[in-house]
């Protein structure tokens, strides 16, 4: 009696493994067909690999964290001295642009009061901090400590004191996910302050430059021009600062963002008014 | 006796793959080649978890493992979890010969395994989810492999006695 039932017993145990690895692979299988829709799983997966697995590796990789930070302070000291030199001096520079902007600024005040014209088209919804970043390999992702109980919905604009960074794709109840401009998947609609040429731009994939994949009517844009966002799309407030074109080839321009990406420490989410 | 250590090695070589993952998937500019170095690592265990330490939960590793580096590095699910499951399919179909390899084949196989995998990944998030085909990417990986490769295998058979 007691091989047969041996028998039954594996016999089971190999289907049961069986089911297994078809079930896993069938689960797979759906969930890459499905992994761009807006299903409840897929969303449900990406909030919990937000909200509980990056807090899990961030607390694993703490010791490679301090090692970063302590070769951060040594370079920071390092260059004090060179540093001190250069704020000095630009403490002097901006001086004498800041008597200029307060004559600017009162010169506004008038002006939009004769234009009935509103301050700004942006409202705050939250200045969050960074918590962790994904944008060594593949796609360029930051983590922020604020998420949807703090009024960050999908979509949002983030921002800092340098200009745009990207747009909230993800949120949880106390975190949320930020695709930077220089993600090739992130397109955003911009024009030139000097000449209004209208052009779509995404990432380069090198992470440092933003690459036009579309120009309205095939008209370049010069060298150092300034670009903002449009506003076309509605997804981005418009006159948000960009970059500035950096380089201009035949058919397709490449703009040096105004944002320095690797040193981001507070963001701000925004919406239009 | 037997069981335990064969038991104990396998944890240990779960708990490198949890390390290498984690320290991965969170960048560290200053130290971008150390995210570079523990995603080869976490590659490289992987496929000595299958060649060695083969069993039926590594499907279930490579579906959670597949399933947040593809959320938490390319934001959809995709490249890395065909890759991984592709992976343990196919070491199914050529066990068979694999045994019959000496140990410096099966481990030139390895090294070529560990490369194919990128070249696959890179692929798929290039067809799948429009990421640029990074060749500066695949070489970078291509020359951690090499420096951690002998290390890494010398390690792991370290664990394993």
């Amino acid at each position: 009696m007691a091989p047969k039932f041996q028998i039954k017993v594996f016999q089971i145990s190999t289907f049961i493994k069986n089911l297994t690895i078809i079930s896993i692979v069938t689960i797979s299988f759906l969930l890459v067909f499905f992994s761009k829709s807006d299903l409840y799983v897929i969303n449900g997966i990406k909030s919990i690999s937000t909200s509980v697995i990056i807090p899990i590796t961030r607390v694993i990789s703490a010791p490679v964290n301090a090692v970063s930070n302590l070769v951060d302070e040594y370079n920071q000291f390092r260059s004090l001295k060179f540093e001190n030199k250069l704020l000095q001096e630009e403490i002097i520079r901006l001086k004498k642009w800041q008597t200029l902007a307060i004559q600017n600024s009162r010169e506004n005040k008038v002006l939009k009061k004769l234009l009935n014209a509103t301050d700004n088209n942006l409202s705050l919804v939250k200045t969050a901090s960074l918590i962790n970043r994904n944008d060594t390999i593949y796609s360029k992702l930051i983590n922020l400590n604020a998420g949807y109980e703090d009024k960050i919905e999908k979509n949002m604009s983030a921002i800092n004191e340098r200009g745009l960074l990207g747009k909230v794709i993800d949120t949880t109840s106390n975190n949320s996910r930020v695709i930077l401009l220089t993600d090739p998947n992130l397109s955003i609609s911009v024009k030139t302050i000097s000449d209004g040429i209208f052009s779509l731009l995404s990432g380069n994939g090198d992470g440092k430059y933003l690459v036009s994949s579309f120009i309205k009517e095939n008209k370049m844009p010069r060298l150092g021009d300034i670009v903002v966002t449009s506003g076309t799309a509605q997804i981005f407030p418009v006159d948000l600062l960009v970059g500035k074109v950096a380089k201009v080839e035949k058919n397709r321009f490449f703009v040096l963002p105004f944002v320095d990406f690797e040193n981001i420490d507070y963001v701000q989410i925004v919406t239009s008014k | 006796m037997e069981f335990s250590k064969f038991f104990n090695s396998t944890i240990k070589l779960n708990i490198i793959l949890i390390i290498s993952f984690s320290i991965s998937v969170n960048s560290f500019i200053l130290l971008s080649n150390v995210n570079n170095a523990f995603y080869v690592l976490f590659h490289l265990t992987f496929i000595y978890l299958i060649f060695y330490h083969y069993h039926y939960y590594l499907y279930l590793v490579a579906l959670v493992y597949g399933i947040l580096f593809d959320i938490l590095l390319l934001n959809n699910i995709g490249a890395h979890l065909i890759t991984f499951l592709s992976l343990l399919i196919l070491f199914i179909l050529i066990r068979k010969y694999l045994i019959r390899l000496s140990s410096y084949q099966i481990i030139f196989i390895y090294f070529i395994t560990l490369i194919i995998l990128f070249l696959i990944e890179q692929f798929l998030a290039n067809l799948i989810h429009n990421y640029k085909f990074n060749m500066s990417s695949i070489f970078n990986f291509f020359l951690i492999s090499l420096i951690i490769f002998i290390p890494t295998i010398f390690l792991f058979t370290k664990l394993d006695k």
